[in-house]
């Protein structure tokens, strides 16, 4: 790939030219991890991953380009956009591991939890309970509730982990998985309804 | 070498600050040497407009023509308007903008234009004092400004001559000037209350990066609200002679007594007020600082739950404390604030940079740093204050931005349609962490138009929300399999269009030259007239569209402009036709329906009716 503004050769994902210093465009094949430099696994040093987004944005951020001519403003819009957008998947454990998933090209198995008719059927009572204590105004039972989905939470965030260090990812693993990650999505959205707030932003699992 | 200038934009003054030969930051003398503006705007009958104390001293006896707190109207649409917000004021409802009637009537203005006055002032007292005009501006908002709000203000800097840099948070502001005042490493809260704003923002400044983790607010508290419930008890207290409602004039006066007495209740523990009010009254009373707690402390409670709710968000949860927490705005120079604060962080608060000036310093910092193409010890990583959503059958909103993102930011989700053959999907854009979509706030809304007619949940729209560093949301369509597109850049529903900012930028330069006044009284009198036989031939033709009491605004403001035709005051007529515009706009759109309507009539009826609100495509894109 040439330099768009001095025609000198360049990676296709690096960031800056080399010869005249203009920043390139990001390279949408690009994945998060190498995005920030990380390894692809789901395992990853927090701290590591603060220090790459800090240096990565002080390159990167549009505050750098706010002098520059449009064309380099725009491509630091873009970099910092998607630099923003991988630290914010790669930061949430639920969120990595649901990337993960996608990258294996597993992602559609994520609706596999709610076909799992036990699951279903745990779904309702727990909602039914919830419900049941919400009508009783049993500040009590909904904060019991909040707290057993809490630690249900974490101990679905240490068999992932578990699940996720394996030698072999094979499709069977990665169903197990993506099982785990709809009942972690249902019991977070449980402790928060039964919390009586609304989700805390980072930990939901949104787009 | 024009420099650049940081301008802190508040609700009841403004200051502009920049960044020495030194490399201090400095704020600049504005008004008989001081650096507070005070954000009053006068709008004298003459045509003439003043800015500041000489405006704030004529809001007694001129109230509905001078604006004060005009930042609580930005980006708000009629509706939006909330009874402490309407105050005095008169406002002309007409149009999908707020709009204020001033000039004894002669001249109705937006906030933005309003804002854009103050900004004038700020830029030439830049200009003044740094001996040529200023080369680019940061301007701070509140972190809980919503997009309408940020838009609003970036179109006021725009209309005041200003090149923009950068909106800045107030609370990351004040954060900057702090930490490279301080050298300060770890977590940070601010809180940051001022005249009519209330923010708090949990920041963690590592190696010159101050990244925000979370913030939370509310637009509307501040000081102005301790000052209105303070005049009401004083009102009720000691109003000679008492009785008779109080008229506008008589409860500015109120205000600006009750302000005084409560900055005098500060360093005392008692103060009394005796002053003249209009209609010949008197306001006699005294307060303690007990009373004044009691009556304030409902509304400084009002910032624990932001407070807690930001902590939380932040990952700063019980048992662990931030390392220091910044006083901002005026307002938190109240004791009773003060002990607030100090409770709900659990330490005795940083105030040793004068709240009121802090946050004009920081964005002198940000601004100098944004002129030199950035600066090594300092980078800002901010983030988006409120969830951004699309509204779904039934109403529900599905966030695809997440509230605390750093910007920029992007995201992308797809949504399928709801009913078979469905050509056209309603994109509802809303800003809020609300459910439902009419407890949120509309930013905007648009149709794309051209998807295959399939059966229901088989053709895939592809919604994109990007939001860039001042906040500001950009929303783009697809339909995948045709790939058929729109962009919009989010007008907000209560927003002014690029075409109003574009005449009320060519507008504000008419009225810097009064010697062509002449010309357009001429202009716009042939406007007019043109603009009154097109809507006479229009009610002739299709008055039947509007009920009796539809037209009676119309055929009010047709009166009004034919009176103003027959004047010679050019900005008369010019206000009448913005007015009559506005009001006869839905009669414009409906005649256009009905004659598109009688076209198509027996013709492809199926295009038009399907139209519904989005439908999320399962599972969702992760």
């Amino acid at each position: 790939m040439d330099c768009w503004s001095c025609q000198s050769e360049v990676g296709s994902r690096e960031a800056f030219c080399a010869a005249c210093g203009a920043i390139q465009p990001p390279d949408p094949s690009e994945d998060h991890f190498s995005l920030l430099g990380m390894p692809r696994r789901y395992a990853l040093d927090p701290a590591e991953l603060e220090r790459r987004f800090r240096d990565l944005s002080r390159r990167l951020h549009p505050d750098r380009f706010a002098r520059a001519a449009p064309r380099e403003r725009r491509l630091s819009l873009e970099r910092a956009t998607r630099l923003n957008d991988a630290h914010r998947v790669l930061r949430d454990s639920r969120r990595r591991a649901e990337y993960l998933l996608r990258l294996a090209g597993a992602d559609a198995l994520a609706g596999g939890g709610a076909a799992d008719p036990a699951f279903l059927e745990e779904q309702l009572a727990l909602r039914e309970a919830l419900a049941e204590a919400r009508g009783a105004g049993d500040g009590e039972a909904g904060l019991r509730l909040a707290a057993e989905a809490r630690a249900r939470l974490g101990r679905a965030e240490q068999e992932i982990a578990a699940l996720f260090a394996e030698q072999e990812l094979g499709r069977e693993r990665l169903a197990e998985i993506a099982r785990r990650l709809a009942r972690a999505r249902f019991d977070e959205q449980l402790a928060a309804e039964a919390e009586g707030g609304p989700a805390p932003a980072g930990a939901r699992g949104g787009p | 070498m024009p420099r650049a200038i940081g301008i802190d934009l508040g609700t009841t003054h403004s200051l502009v600050a920049h960044v020495d030969e030194r490399n201090r930051p400095r704020v600049i003398a504005v008004d008989g040497g001081s650096p507070l503006l005070p954000s009053a705007v006068h709008y004298g009958a003459d045509g003439s407009v003043e800015v500041g104390w000489s405006a704030r001293r004529r809001a007694p006896e001129r109230p509905v023509d001078t604006v004060l707190s005009v930042k609580r109207l930005m980006g708000r649409g009629p509706a939006d308007l909330r009874p402490e917000d309407r105050g005095i004021y008169r406002f002309d409802e007409a149009g999908p903008v707020v709009k204020l009637v001033v000039a004894e009537g002669r001249r109705s203005v937006t906030p933005v234009e309003v804002s854009a006055e103050i900004l004038r002032v700020l830029r030439r007292r830049a200009g003044e004092a740094l001996d040529g005009p200023p080369g680019g501006a940061v301007i701070t908002v509140p972190a809980y400004f919503d997009d309408a709000q940020r838009q609003a203000t970036r179109d006021a800097g725009r209309l005041a001559g200003l090149e923009v840099l950068r909106l800045l948070n107030e609370p990351t502001a004040a954060a900057v000037a702090y930490g490279l005042d301080q050298r300060s490493q770890g977590l940070f809260a601010v809180y940051d209350l001022g005249g009519g704003t209330f923010d708090v923002s949990i920041l963690r400044l590592e190696g010159g990066v101050f990244e925000v983790l979370a913030t939370g607010g509310d637009t509307h508290l501040g000081g102005d609200d301790f000052d209105r419930a303070v005049a009401e008890v004083l009102l009720a207290r000691g109003l000679e002679p008492a009785g008779a409602r109080p008229g506008p004039a008589l409860l500015r006066g109120a205000v600006a007594a009750a302000r005084e007495l409560r900055e005098a209740l500060t360093a005392r523990e008692e103060a009394e007020v005796d002053a003249p009010l209009a209609e010949g009254r008197r306001l006699r009373a005294r307060l303690g600082r007990a009373e004044l707690e009691e009556l304030i402390r409902p509304l400084v409670e009002r910032t624990t739950a932001p407070c807690l709710r930001a902590l939380a968000d932040a990952g700063v949860g019980e048992g662990r404390r931030v390392d220091g927490v910044v006083l901002v705005g005026g307002a938190t120079r109240t004791p009773l604030v003060k002990r607030h604060v100090r409770a709900l962080f659990g330490q005795e608060p940083l105030c040793d940079l004068d709240p009121d000036t802090v946050v004009a310093l920081g964005a002198a910092l940000q601004a100098d740093a944004l002129d030199r193409g950035g600066r090594e010890d300092l980078l800002l990583l901010d983030v988006i204050p409120l969830s951004l959503g699309v509204e779904m059958m039934g109403g529900v909103v599905e966030k695809i931005v997440q509230r605390n993102s750093t910007i920029p930011a992007s995201a992308t989700q797809q949504f399928t349609t709801y009913a078979d053959g469905q050509t056209g999907m309603v994109v509802h854009v809303v800003q809020g962490e609300r459910e439902l979509a009419r407890d949120c706030r509309s930013l905007a809304r648009f149709t794309l138009r051209g998807i295959p007619p399939l059966p229901a949940g088989l053709a895939r729209v592809e919604i994109r929300y990007a939001v860039d560093a001042d906040g500001i949301l950009q929303v783009s369509a697809r339909e995948v399999h045709t790939g058929v597109e729109q962009s919009i850049q989010v007008k907000p529903t209560y927003g002014l269009s690029e075409e109003e900012v574009e005449r009320m930028l060519i507008e504000s330069i008419e009225h810097a030259a009064e010697d062509v006044s002449e010309r357009f009284l001429r202009e716009w009198r042939v406007e007019a007239d043109r603009m009154l036989a097109s809507l006479e031939s229009g009610l002739r033709l299709d008055g039947e569209l509007l009920s009796p009491a539809e037209r009676e605004p119309i055929a009010q403001r047709m009166a009004g402009l034919r009176q103003a035709v027959a004047g010679d005051d050019h900005l008369a007529i010019k206000a009448w036709m913005d007015s009559l515009d506005a009001a006869s706009r839905e009669f414009a759109e409906r005649r256009m329906n009905e004659h598109v309507a009688r076209a198509l009539a027996g013709h492809r009826l199926e295009e038009l009716a399907g139209e519904a609100a989005p439908r999320p495509v399962p599972p969702k894109e992760g």
